[in-house]
């Protein structure tokens, strides 16, 4: 089956600024991204939390567009921006009527070259990161789970291992220094990719690039910590404490095999078996039947997204009455299945359609409705930066359409062992309350 | 046209030209048994996204039992006559589909999107889940135990304790004014109620079939007809209830999380309707003041100030009323000067007219965001969703810009003075009492509750 093929242009400027364009001109929007090499994961030792922090300094102001003027040129020309941090990547993007590609190459070119902020800004930006994670993380029930409790458990690498969001004593210690010196060494257009989605014409858009980013100076290559941990030999465990829900919960991750090795695409579908909505084996098996769970969800989030050590990581709620380690039971059950029996031909194909369904979605589909073709950005930037071949987006569902049931059932043995995963409990303190009379 | 008056330093690049926007065009018809149909292409990916909506939700079932619909929805996927509950969710993943099925206030639905080449199955999946759902006494008692769980959850997170206290105290004895059950509620639901519940609402008169993606709008007509057309069943007599009393003056509720590390605020008028004539007026005077990252709310408390992450301002229409709020999450120490800054900018804006540069930029701001909305499959449906389900003009979507474009300095005035109900806001902080109880009376009388709802002082 011939999915849809994305028109792709791409070519690396003289800097190294790799530039993809992928021209629809179906939508007078288009979309611009720029993404960098350089994740929370391999921030600098002291300071965690920096990356995050750094990408919030992005907004607050560059050579020729002071604090607030990106974000406002942007919205008074119709369009919207935002960006987000990663593990290995952070990225910054916009989508805006077709009328203003000049003006936000411009913008992006701008603070790639130059980034012009004070003490007063980031201090302003300190407050706002804490705010930011006191209402994700510190005030909500499960807040962060288990994102932000399983890599002190799974990892041995600091890289892996430590506070992504940042202990408050490390965002208190950054400086604008450590601003400066983190531009400097990872905000280069030789660590970067440009990505033009949607109303533009490739020359145009090729020409543009040029005009804007060309002259911004190349840097020395960055130097990137080795995310590798050293080999796992045993189930690894932690425990947190829930201070506001009141159901126990627990999350189990399995390290993933290397990135596009025939191991991880079975894996990707493994995953959907395992964690694929209400159908999954494990919502099926633990909400649905045993009825032991409340929720049961997880898998590889963002599969495409790292290039170093990731887990497929299962989120389970379970009911009061029922213990921990009867739920443990339970989910091990499931695995243990799958290890024994493997998987059926028909069962395999329904993976196979859902697989392809969700990838062109993904092609297709924008960010909370409003930032048209943000998947396709990710896509492509992900394979740019840690492939080095763009036009993967147009073929790697292949690998995904290959996979067999004995290679499922192989890797189902391989990587789901207890040497390979580690458990985070997150047990409430207050189990239980009262309710109005 | 785009009108840039905020002057830019001279090496901004200027706007080019604007380029037209294809309207999407709409197939609209109405079958025999009252079933209303509209169908949308978009090409870019051999997918579709549909909604069937059924135009009562909870609010039309409140007499019953309050979530009702929420309840009913939930159980329309576990089985119908001739698919148990484990066969729905394998056949889904077969056509590599998604559904959900919920009930806000106003309307429940079956929302689904799937490949193209399995529309027609996936559709006969939805027809049978609208008509012969089974409800399955095995599956009501999990589905009931799921939602006590739910219900319990929902209790330990702020932001949903903050929007049911000021539903509550917005709209009173409406049913406007429930946004969830209780345990206790959710423990009494009859099956009876549900199959009632659906049996009134899920009928092709109370339906709208919205279908948007990579089809050929005729033949989908065609399918699309054969599927529904053997459907029947009346518009259900919906029980109208008394209008909700505007609270006057503002009051202060705070609903006590023993431990909390930060502070929900959220305040809260009544304003209108989409239907109503001002919705684009104050639509864009909500932009300006804090509904866009550049509006005057977050360039105040977040990027000045740095009191909070998340400040944000919204016009929320249900079908009968509408209401403004706004909220932000802040540290305890800052509660009373957020809210002064909060008021400090409604003020504002009701007493002096907006620059026209401002106004501009907004207007610029709105009708571009309307614009990205037609981008992809999913936003178009929902573009396209409320025009239907709220009875506005054909032309809504192709007009919009130009009303959005044409809106005053003295408009915005004037809908900020007679929507930002400065005066009469009610004003909900949810946090610790000890730190912020003092900070938050110098707003008004106050009010004091625990998470259960129970009133404390």
């Amino acid at each position: 089956m011939k999915g849809p093929q994305i028109a792709i242009e791409n070519k690396t400027l003289g800097n190294g600024l790799r530039v993809v364009i992928a021209p629809d001109s179906a939508a007078p929007v288009v979309t611009v991204g720029v993404y960098y090499k350089i994740g929370f994961r391999l921030e600098p030792q002291g300071r965690s939390g920096f990356a995050h922090l750094f990408e919030h300094m992005m907004f607050q102001g560059s050579a020729n567009a002071p604090k607030m003027e990106h974000i406002k040129l942007i919205n008074s020309s119709g369009g919207v921006l935002n960006g987000s941090t990663m593990y290995d990547v952070t990225n910054y993007y916009q989508a805006v009527p077709s009328n203003a590609l000049s003006r936000v190459l411009w913008l992006e070119a701008d603070r790639m070259r130059a980034l012009k902020v004070d003490d007063e800004n980031l201090k302003n930006q300190r407050d706002v990161v804490k705010e930011e994670v006191r209402v994700n993380v510190l005030n909500q029930p499960y807040g962060g789970f288990p994102w932000l409790d399983m890599p002190a458990v799974a990892f041995r690498n600091w890289a892996n291992a430590h506070n992504f969001y940042g202990d408050f004593a490390d965002l208190d210690a950054a400086s604008l220094a450590d601003v400066q010196a983190f531009f400097k060494t990872y905000y280069l257009p030789n660590n970067a990719v440009l990505l033009i989605l949607g109303d533009v014409k490739p020359e145009e858009g090729l020409s543009l690039a040029e005009k804007y980013f060309g002259d911004i100076p190349r840097g020395p290559e960055p130097p990137f910590a080795d995310p590798n941990e050293p080999p796992q030999t045993e189930e690894r465990c932690g425990r947190v404490e829930e201070k506001f829900g009141t159901l126990p919960a627990m999350a189990i991750g399995y390290l993933l095999p290397k990135r596009r090795s025939a191991e991880w695409y079975a894996m990707a579908l493994l995953d959907q078996a395992l964690h694929g909505g209400r159908a999954g084996r494990i919502y099926r098996d633990l909400v649905l039947e045993k009825q032991i769970a409340v929720e049961a969800d997880g898998g590889v989030d963002d599969i495409f997204g790292y290039n170093g050590p990731a887990q497929m990581t299962t989120k389970i709620l379970h009911k009061p009455e029922i213990s921990s380690l009867a739920t443990l039971a339970a989910f091990d059950a499931v695995i243990q299945e799958m290890q024994e029996k493997g998987i059926g031909a028909d069962e395999l194909e329904q993976l196979k359609i859902k697989w392809r369904s969700d990838y062109y979605a993904m092609l297709e589909g924008g960010r909370g409705g409003y930032m048209p073709k943000y998947g396709l950005m990710h896509l492509l930037a992900c394979f740019s930066l840690f492939d080095g071949e763009p036009q993967l987006v147009n073929t790697i569902l292949d690998g995904f359409s290959e996979v067999t049931p004995q290679q499922l059932q192989a890797v189902a043995k391989q990587h789901l062992r207890r040497e390979n995963r580690a458990i985070v409990f997150r047990a409430p303190t207050n189990p239980g309350t009262q309710e109005a009379a | 046209m785009a009108t840039p008056t905020t002057q830019p330093s001279s090496t901004v690049p200027a706007l080019s030209a604007e380029r037209e926007v294809n309207w999407p065009k709409r197939l609209k018809s109405k079958l025999a048994n009252g079933l209303e149909i509209i169908l949308v292409e978009s090409h870019s990916i051999p997918r579709f996204h549909g909604e069937l909506f059924f135009l009562t939700g909870n609010a039309a079932a409140s007499g019953l039992a309050p979530g009702l619909a929420g309840m009913t929805a939930t159980m329309v996927r576990t089985g119908t006559a001739r698919r148990a509950s484990r066969q729905i969710e394998e056949d889904l993943r077969r056509l590599g589909a998604d559904l959900s099925t919920s009930a806000g206030q106003d309307t429940s639905s079956i929302a689904f999107a799937g490949l193209s080449e399995f529309a027609e199955p996936l559709l006969g999946l939805v027809n049978e889940l609208a008509r012969e759902a089974s409800f399955p006494d095995a599956e009501l008692e999990r589905e009931r135990r799921q939602k006590l769980e739910e219900v319990k959850l929902e209790r330990t997170q702020p932001g949903f304790l903050a929007g049911e206290r000021l539903r509550k105290v917005l709209f009173g004895e409406h049913p406007y004014a429930k946004i969830s059950p209780s345990e206790k509620e959710v423990a009494a639901y009859q099956k009876e109620e549900l199959k009632t519940v659906y049996r009134q609402s899920y009928t092709p008169e109370n339906a709208l079939l919205l279908l948007v993606g990579d089809f050929e709008p005729r033949a989908m007509l065609e399918t699309v007809k054969r599927i529904f057309a053997p459907w029947s069943g009346k518009k259900p007599a919906v029980p109208q209830a008394a209008a909700p009393a505007n609270p006057r003056g503002r009051r202060v509720y705070l609903v006590h999380v023993p431990g909390a590390v930060q502070t929900q605020i959220l305040c809260g008028c009544h304003s209108i309707t989409r239907k109503h004539p001002d919705w684009v007026k104050l639509g864009l005077t909500n932009s300006l003041y804090g509904g866009a990252f550049n509006s005057r709310l977050v360039m105040n408390i977040r990027e000045a100030k740095g009191y909070t992450y998340s400040p944000r301002s919204a016009v929320n229409p249900l079908r009968q009323y509408g209401y403004f709020s706004v909220s932000a999450a802040v540290r305890h120490e800052v509660v009373a000067a957020s809210l002064t800054e909060m008021f400090y900018e409604i003020d504002k804006l009701r007493s002096l007219p907006v620059p026209e540069g401002e106004l501009a930029d907004a207007q610029n701001y709105v009708s571009g965001l309307f614009s990205m909305g037609l981008a992809t499959q999913d936003g178009l449906l929902s573009q396209i969703a409320t025009v239907a389900l709220n009875a506005l003009p054909d032309d809504y979507l192709e007009t919009y810009r130009d009303k959005v474009r044409g809106v005053t300095p003295d408009d915005l005035q004037s809908a900020a003075q007679k929507y930002f109900d400065s005066a009469n806001m009610q004003i909900v902080v949810v946090g610790d009492r000890s730190k912020i109880e003092t900070q938050a009376a110098l707003f008004g009388d106050q009010e004091v509750f625990d998470a259960q709802g129970n009133r404390l002082s």
